[in-house]
């Protein structure tokens, strides 16, 4: 095959054939390789590597319920398209719906935003908390991994050459726990980039009063996106008590590792935190607890609009 | 490396032979003459390269004219020229929403994009739905309150 610069497959299959053949990078929205890689107005943005553009590739933007009732999204879905699609899971149209501009929105792909491999990501702290896969195809076949292994570190992503993301699956749903929360502190309301985004779910056994399951997962405070299971543990099969919140708040104090503005970042994660947990075990009505009524990140009461 | 790419642009077939990582907003602007897609940030933020591409309203700037290949696009050349359009247009002339007018053609085409998918949309929904075009003079008001004009103009248009 006689090297190109820019591939265009119009099949699934022809793609993962050019990818066995030629290291190429897989181009979809363009929403960070084409800012990244731009040069100035008028000019052709340069690639370090021969580009495979995979933006309309029919099998990659599919949504569904497979048999064992995950939610399955093809690597090309965009973020609108996740966001407005009631299969997907609650903290994931979230954060769908808060990522960018609404033209960016119209391109940026899950499989991008997780292959970008941020750790302002928007879409890896619900799929770190719903214990996502991503499903990776090469002409060898496919193979799955958590996306919490997947993203190795800043920057690093576990895909070899002949492989492309072509699916990301997740288990767990809005419909698996009580009460769940989302919050993205951005510099606005729209176009933001997160400053710290917090996602939590917490389900009760039948007694109404231990706790089955709680997670948690924190964006921007780290290399990569921040959940610890060990942390989880230590109010899983517990009643919440205003002890034990304060050790998974310390706890998950431990696990992040903030950089720029880390008290800022520490103090809202642990206000976020206790906010969810001290609000879960009062069992309001409404299953979404949210941070913004009557609340503030810096303690002082927010005006309602 | 030049690949001859087709695709429907205002509701004509077009082909062209170019590199396939240029910029969609550069052939637009470059080999179609449509000056009216703007470059404001570069980075798929500001809207003001804004066009509908199969319908959906896009950033020009971040999308390789490659990935136009089979696909249909749309600019404020062509929106502004269709019924819809004229009453976006007209509404923002009469509502003096435009100032410097930078912003302009990508804020019609997010009107375009709002009313077309919600036809009578409160305050809040027009904020949200231009909330990705950035506008440097500041003049949101009376952008908003023009898209209300248009809505309330165009009426059961909106719904077809």
């Amino acid at each position: 095959m006689e090297e190109l610069k820019c591939y265009m497959p119009k099949t699934l299959r022809e793609a993962l054939e050019i990818k066995a053949k030629v290291d190429v990078i897989p181009l979809a929205g363009g929403s960070d390789l084409m800012v990244s890689h731009k040069r100035t107005i008028g000019l052709t943005p340069v690639f370090e590597k021969p580009v495979m553009i995979i933006r309309n590739l029919p099998e990659l933007r599919k949504i569904y319920v497979n048999d064992k009732g995950e939610c399955c999204i093809g690597a090309g879905c965009t973020s609108a398209e996740i966001a407005e699609n009631k299969l997907c899971p609650w903290h994931l149209r979230q954060a769908a719906s808060r990522m960018g501009a609404i033209g960016l929105r119209n391109s940026a792909t899950i499989a991008g935003n997780i292959a970008n491999a941020s750790p302002k990501g928007d879409t890896p702290g619900p799929l770190y908390l719903l214990d996502a896969r991503v499903k990776i195809s090469s002409l060898r076949g496919d193979r799955e991994e958590l996306v919490s292994d997947f993203i190795v570190k800043f920057r690093t992503i576990d895909l070899k050459s002949d492989e492309l993301i072509t699916e990301i699956i997740v288990p767990y749903s809005e419909d698996d726990f009580d009460y769940i929360f989302w919050h993205k502190v951005g510099t606005r309301k729209a176009n933001a980039i997160s400053k710290i985004t917090v996602s939590q779910a917490i389900k009760f056994e039948k007694d109404g009063k231990t706790v089955k399951d709680y997670r948690v997962s924190a964006t921007a405070t780290g290399a990569k996106t921040n959940r610890s299971r060990d942390v989880e543990k230590l109010i899983i099969g517990k009643t919440i008590e205003p002890e034990i919140i304060e050790e998974v708040v310390n706890g998950f104090d431990q696990v992040i590792s903030p950089r720029a503005m880390p008290e800022f970042r520490r103090e809202a994660t642990r206000r976020m935190i206790r906010r969810f947990l001290t609000e879960a075990a009062k069992h309001p009505k409404d299953k979404v607890i949210d941070t913004y009524e009557g609340y503030s990140m810096t303690g002082a009461p927010t005006p309602r609009s | 490396m030049e690949t001859k790419i087709c695709f429907r642009l205002n509701g004509k077939d077009v082909k062209i032979t170019t590199d396939p990582l240029r910029r969609l907003i550069d052939v637009l602007r470059e080999d179609f003459d449509l000056k009216g897609v703007k470059e404001g940030c570069s980075e798929g933020e500001c809207g003001a390269c804004s066009v509908l591409f199969n319908n959906k309203m896009v950033t020009s700037c971040i999308i390789p004219i490659g990935a136009a290949d089979g696909q249909e696009i749309m600019t404020i050349e062509g929106i502004s020229a269709t019924e819809k359009g004229k009453i976006i247009v007209d509404a923002f002339a009469d509502g003096g929403a435009v100032q410097c007018g930078f912003c302009i053609p990508g804020m019609v085409i997010a009107a375009y994009y709002l009313l077309s998918n919600n036809p009578d949309p409160s305050d809040d929904e027009i904020r949200l739905g231009i909330s990705g075009n950035i506008c440097r003079c500041t003049g949101y008001d009376l952008i908003v309150e023009s898209i209300h004009l248009a809505a309330k103009r165009g009426g059961a248009i909106w719904k077809s």
